[in-house]
């Protein structure tokens, strides 16, 4: 009887802790899993399907005026504008200026891609992309608007960087397909990142917990979700959160047409979904510019030939037809 | 059994299952903070 009783004991604890463990992984493991890496963002877009001067990319073709010749500049950016500064290669640049060497991720390539070091496309993604251009190893980065860290890094190198605007793009935030939220105002979610809002039941959800969810510090759309927040600070969130309902953000783009996860839906924000139509428009509330930038003393002449020609009538239908939304 | 080897399987028992567990949760942690949250909202539980 006694032994019955001390085996039942040994039982119920390995049960107990096998028990909690199974629903840990259920509620998390599982989700985090398939995305383990250093910079997992980066692993999302599969630059393969991007490259310049191939049978078969996925990149838009236009007629144009212009070819480069000479000293052709390097261009790298952002994973959301992959699409954009490949597209530009292709269109102006000569075949065989592209060499990409693909791999696996490992420690020596945590981005899962990559290319030759004299090839005129690269994929440093933001956070390096930064710091290659005012490093001089890239001559055009195609990003977000910086950060204050990213700002400071090039004054601290006594480097002035330009910055042109030449496309828009919507700032979304999303939820999984089976919440039934559609639509949060500004304010509503200003208040769910400063914490005040803590239930989706507050925004008329169901009773759930909210997990706010925020990006890698110096991303492109940690920034511009910064510059969102405005004055308010972003609060502390519950441990307890974690298990609750998520929302994130991103941009409609990156969201829309190239990760394309049809388990997530984008929010409608003061009742505006953030389609194109209404993005050219400005009738969604939170619209952001993305920009070309180089070094204010790179002396390479295709850059100024470049960049007027991306603000041209060709030049920004180009920038549509990737799928972005043109700034002029 | 005797009360005293109970006792010291027990608790060694306890030791593995709370070293895996806290495993768990630290792995837990580090890949949360480096996960695609795309992906990590598309597989939330929901009814």
């Amino acid at each position: 009887m006694k032994l019955t009783k001390q085996i039942s004991a040994l039982l119920l604890a390995v049960v107990l802790f096998a028990a909690f463990n199974v629903s840990m992984y259920q509620l998390l493991t599982r989700r985090l899993s398939n995305n383990f890496s250093d910079v997992t963002q980066a692993q999302m877009v599969d630059v393969g399907r991007y490259l310049p001067h191939t049978d078969g990319s996925d990149l838009p073709k236009i007629d144009t005026s212009l070819k480069l010749t000479g000293d052709l500049p390097v261009l790298d950016g952002a994973a959301a504008l992959v699409p954009v500064y490949a597209a530009v290669i292709d269109t102006l640049y000569p075949e065989g200026c592209v060499t990409y060497q693909g791999g696996e991720f490992s420690d020596d390539n945590y981005y899962g891609e990559n290319f030759a070091e004299d090839s005129v496309m690269q994929y440093k993604n933001t956070v390096r992309g930064y710091q290659a251009i005012v490093d001089g190893t890239t001559d055009i980065l195609f990003c977000a608007a910086p950060s204050e860290q990213q700002k400071q890094y090039a004054h601290d190198q006594g480097v002035e960087l330009q910055y042109v605007p030449i496309g828009l793009e919507g700032f979304v935030f999303f939820v999984n397909e089976n919440n039934p939220v559609d639509n949060l105002t500004v304010e509503q979610i200003r208040k769910i990142y400063t914490g005040e809002y803590q239930n989706w039941s507050q925004v008329g959800g169901v009773n759930r917990i909210i997990n706010p969810v925020s990006r890698l510090k110096g991303s492109g759309s940690q920034t511009t979700f910064e510059a969102f927040m405005g004055d308010d600070e972003i609060g502390r969130k519950s441990p307890l959160a974690i298990t609750g309902a998520s929302i994130g953000f991103s941009f409609r783009y990156y969201m829309d047409g190239m990760v394309e996860n049809e388990a997530v839906k984008m929010l409608s924000l003061n009742g505006v979904y953030p389609s194109a139509e209404n993005i050219s428009s400005r009738r969604y509330p939170v619209v952001a510019q993305f920009y070309a930038i180089y070094r204010a003393d790179n002396t390479n002449s295709n850059i100024p030939l470049l960049l007027d020609w991306l603000l041209s009538e060709e030049g920004q239908r180009l920038i549509e037809k990737t799928g972005y939304v043109r700034i002029q | 059994m005797k009360d005293r080897t109970f006792l010291i399987v027990f608790l060694s028992l306890i030791g593995v299952c709370l070293a895996v567990t806290v495993a768990h949760l630290a792995y837990i942690v580090y890949a949360y903070e480096h996960c695609s949250i795309i992906y990590f909202i598309g597989k939330e539980l929901w009814g």
